[in-house]
């Protein structure tokens, strides 16, 4: 039989195409040629098949032969060294080393060494997804992927070392020996590294603190993005890390979704299963924008910005970040998710998170009232400073939060509620949510476009009238003004009201443009 | 100086007869007793109508009352007594305000504080619908003047109030509340776990007897003693119509600090104390330290205005800042065209060049002279 086919998965971002790899092998000019739009790493892969299946002391067909593989859907972009097990496979069904038709139903994920020893690849979640959902009932995968590959149901998860140990699965043959499979290493570096801690913090650790924790409950109910500013040492990290414990748990899509991008990474941890929780990603300011945003040379790496899918994306001293990523922040903050452009093609990634922003009152950290502490920066420093928590960005944040230095120690009155008791409240306001809007693409307010806010939920006559007098006071843009409507309805999902009146009006303005709050709103009888 | 059984009774009694601070038997009580000014009553011995007391003086029953009272963990403290604040009997020659004035018969204390701690004593009021600033300087100014050693007064309401006592709790300084209903009753009801905290670390006070309700002009007379207990009242937040303006309207008539903390001007709830402090009725503070200074004997915790950490150009003289001014970032500039840009003659400006180089803020390389790093540093400040 000279002509074979294995099943492989492409992947675009973190949506993943079934290939089939087709083998011909027949008299003609000696060789080896690979087509259907595959890329130089895959095609480098000729180099690693041939070599892994020489030293595996298989039959090499093409020092006699004319080898044809095609990848096909021909018109699809396929790039990665993950194609080489399909490859080899379907060249050795088309040799006779094995039974072709031991490769149906089967796709063949793994990098190959030249000594036919299987390596790790990233992104066998989203491929076994994709895989499965086409019909696909086995995989084989490199060993240490192998409980990756069986997070996704129905389908049979083989794990293995070698081309041989490949070639003894589907021949029935007894196992050779191999040496183990390294795990796919990837750093990230530059980032946040408390994940572990994640799980130990609690809002309850805070103490006083009322008015930030509100808007925090308010910013999470509606997955509102928000920019807190205060001096060093006030509490903006520990807020912000606290974030994640107040939301709900991830919903279906949001957990593949995160899943397949930690895959695409290299971070997934199979031990733990499917994320269920939304996680936090915090990169420092002096990342590069491909780690933020995503893209990187070659294979596309998803950045921290869709590593926060579902959850939070942290940016402390935002000021400080590069040009580059905060322009590049504008598509996700807007739409949701990222696409990151190379080459010919354009590679979309979800970025659905809750942004916040985290900046000093200047370089230092210092320039507070009260002469607390004394500020080293000139006025230009400060000027330059400020200046960059202004534009684009800014504009697409809804609330923004001055925070002071914490003043209690003790707070024996304030009644310091713990995560758990924050997040029924949180989910619950994300129930009234996802009913209104049950016949629509979207479930939080935050993301419901301002035409259909206007057409379907518009505030009580009153409360417009109010967010309508900002704007001729110009201390409201149009942008803001639809940020402040949308603020409205988190307002009245948290308390049940209604429809968004005067009161919610008011608050959802005052938390836009950084004004103090009523009491009694953040309050809520919790203190006394 | 003990107090009779019998005198006690009979202050009692008078509260129970008369509203809190009925202007008609304002100092009466101070002047001739307890004793004294019920037997006028009961005789007949008085210019007061009738018909107002008879109703009252009929039913009252004052040891039935002190007994209730105590098995309610409450005291009734009267002039005379050691603990009693005296600071408030200078309240008898103060002109009413809506038919209110003159201090009280006796007081009803509940908790353990004793009532002589209040002659070291801050009140903060301000407005009930307060935000989340107000607050927040509430609190601070209250556990800064806890830790400074006063006790901080206030009346347990929503908002400022609450903030303000506590800040002292937090900071685990005394304070006391002093209310429009009787002590014993817990108003507002949701403040539970201050007046637990208050009834067993601090002390509650009223001159309402135990159980009565709270009511509009029951509030006026509270503020009263709120701004009579305290050596100086600091409002918070006030908007154009809130409480707080009464309790500094009884500050004023004593002669006492009013103080006022400023809020956003954008800030409704702010408005009262603008008011205030654009009248000159009261003074700017916007810390403890400030409130202190306020309230302290004179010289007593003097503050001092921080000022801006000195810059290198702050010591020279004015003649070698214009020839600082006159040099070039970029490249250097000869002596000749420094001194025709600063209009100052070319020798002057040579021993002045000397002088800022050995200060490090210019330097003189092969094209001229020119500034220095350190120097753009030190006059951009002023710059601004």
């Amino acid at each position: 039989m000279p002509v074979a086919m294995a099943h492989c998965v492409a992947l675009s971002g973190a949506v993943g195409h079934l290939v089939d790899v087709q083998a011909d092998v027949s008299p003609g000019q000696v060789g080896i040629t690979l087509v259907g739009r595959v890329d130089p790493s895959l095609h480098e892969g000729r180099e690693r098949v041939r070599m892994a299946i020489v030293n595996s002391e298989l039959t090499w067909a093409a020092t006699t032969k004319r080898v044809t593989v095609l990848l096909s859907p021909a018109d699809l972009p396929k790039s990665g060294a993950h194609f080489d097990l399909a490859i080899a496979a379907a060249i050795l069904a088309a040799t006779g080393e094995v039974d072709p038709r031991s490769l149906q139903g089967t796709a063949f994920i793994g990098e190959l060494a030249l000594d036919g020893g299987l390596r790790s690849v990233a992104g066998v979640l989203p491929m076994v997804l994709a895989a499965s959902k086409r019909g696909v009932r086995q995989v084989f995968v490199p060993e240490p992927q192998a409980r990756e590959a069986s997070m996704v149901p129905g389908v049979t998860v083989v794990g293995l070392r070698s081309l041989n140990q490949v070639v003894a699965a589907l021949t029935g043959d007894e196992m050779p020996e191999a040496p183990e499979v390294p795990p796919l290493s990837a750093g990230r570096y530059l980032a946040w590294r408390g994940a572990a801690r994640l799980d130990d913090v609690d809002m309850a650790d805070l103490i006083g603190l009322d008015e930030i924790k509100y808007a925090v409950e308010v910013a999470a109910a509606g997955g509102h993005h928000l920019l807190i500013d205060g001096p060093k040492g006030c509490g903006k990290t520990s807020i912000a890390e606290r974030i994640p414990t107040i939301l709900p748990d991830l919903t279906g899509n949001e957990s593949i979704e995160l899943t397949a991008i930690r895959s695409l990474a290299g971070v997934l941890d199979p031990a733990l299963g499917m994320a269920t929780r939304p996680p936090f990603s915090a990169p420092h300011h002096d990342a590069s924008k491909a780690s933020v945003v995503g893209g990187g040379s070659g294979r596309v790496r998803p950045g921290e910005l869709s590593l926060a899918h579902g959850g939070v994306l942290f940016l402390d001293e935002f000021p400080l970040f590069r040009t580059d990523v905060v322009e590049a922040l504008r598509e996700p903050l807007e739409n949701g998710d990222i696409t990151v452009a190379r080459g010919e093609e354009a590679i979309t990634l979800p970025a659905r998170s809750m942004v916040v922003l985290a900046a000093n009152p200047c370089a230092c950290g210092n320039n507070v009232g009260q002469g607390r502490a004394s500020c080293t920066c000139t006025q230009v420093q400060i000027r330059d400073y400020k200046k960059r928590l202004t534009g684009p960005i800014a504009d697409r944040i809804d609330i923004t939060r001055h925070l002071n230095p914490v003043s209690f120690t003790r707070d024996r009155l304030g009644r310091q509620e713990n995560s758990a008791t924050i997040r029924t409240r949180v989910a619950a306001a994300r129930l009234r949510q996802a009913e209104r809007y049950a016949e629509h693409d979207w479930r939080l307010n935050a993301h419901v476009p301002s035409a259909a806010l206007r057409e379907l939920w518009p505030m009580q006559p009153a409360a417009q009238a109010i967010v309508d007098a900002e704007i001729g006071g110009g201390r409201l843009t149009r942008r803001g003004a639809v940020k402040v409507h949308r603020l409205a309805w988190t307002l009245a999902d948290l308390t049940g009201a209604e429809v968004p009146g005067e009161s919610e009006a008011r608050t959802a303005l005052d938390l836009r443009l950084g004004h103090p709050l009523p009491s009694a709103t953040v309050l809520m009888g919790r203190v006394g | 100086m003990s107090v009779s059984d019998e005198e006690r009774l009979a202050r009692l009694a008078l509260s129970q007869i008369f509203e809190p601070g009925d202007h008609r038997i304002a100092g009466l009580v101070s002047a001739l007793g307890g004793i004294k000014v019920l037997e006028m009553l009961r005789t007949g011995d008085h210019n007061l109508p009738r018909t107002d007391v008879a109703a009252r003086l009929a039913r009252v029953d004052p040891a039935r009352q002190l007994e209730i009272g105590m098995r309610r963990g409450m005291r009734y403290v009267v002039q005379g007594d050691p603990e009693w604040p005296s600071q408030l009997d200078p309240l008898d020659h103060v002109a009413p305000l809506y038919e209110r004035t003159g201090c009280p018969p006796g007081l009803w204390v509940r908790g353990p504080l004793t009532l002589d701690t209040l002659s070291n004593s801050v009140a903060i009021v301000g407005s009930r619908a307060s935000t989340t600033y107000g607050d927040e300087m509430a609190s601070r100014i209250a556990a800064d003047v806890g830790r400074a050693g006063y006790t901080v007064v206030s009346g347990a309401a929503y908002g400022i109030d609450a903030a303000a006592h506590r800040g002292a709790i937090d900071a685990g300084t005394p304070t006391v509340a002093v209310l429009a209903c009787g002590a014993d009753r817990i108003y507002p009801s949701s403040h539970v776990r201050l007046f637990d905290i208050l009834a067993s670390e601090g002390a509650i006070v009223s001159e309402l007897a135990p159980g009565l309700a709270p009511m509009r002009l029951r509030f006026l007379s509270r503020n009263r003693l709120i701004a009579g207990a305290a050596l100086g009242t600091v409002i918070v937040e006030a908007g154009k119509r809130s409480g707080a303006r009464n309790t500094a309207n009884w500050t004023g008539r004593l002669s006492r600090p009013l103080m006022g903390v400023p809020g956003p001007v954008t800030s409704a709830a702010s408005e009262g104390v603008h008011q205030m402090l654009r009248s000159g009725e009261a003074v700017l503070v916007t810390s403890g330290a400030e409130v202190l200074e306020m309230i302290g004997s004179a010289g007593e915790h003097l503050t001092y205005e921080e000022l801006e950490p000195a810059l290198p150009r702050d010591q020279l003289t004015l003649r070698e800042q214009q020839i600082l001014d006159a040099v070039p970032v970029g490249s250097g500039a000869p002596v000749d065209s420094i001194a025709l840009t600063a209009g100052i003659s070319m020798i002057t400006v040579q021993g002045a060049l000397d002088v800022l180089r050995a200060r490090g803020l210019v330097t003189l390389s092969g094209d001229g002279w020119r500034l220095t790093p350190a120097a753009l540093h030190a006059t951009s400040r002023s710059s601004s």
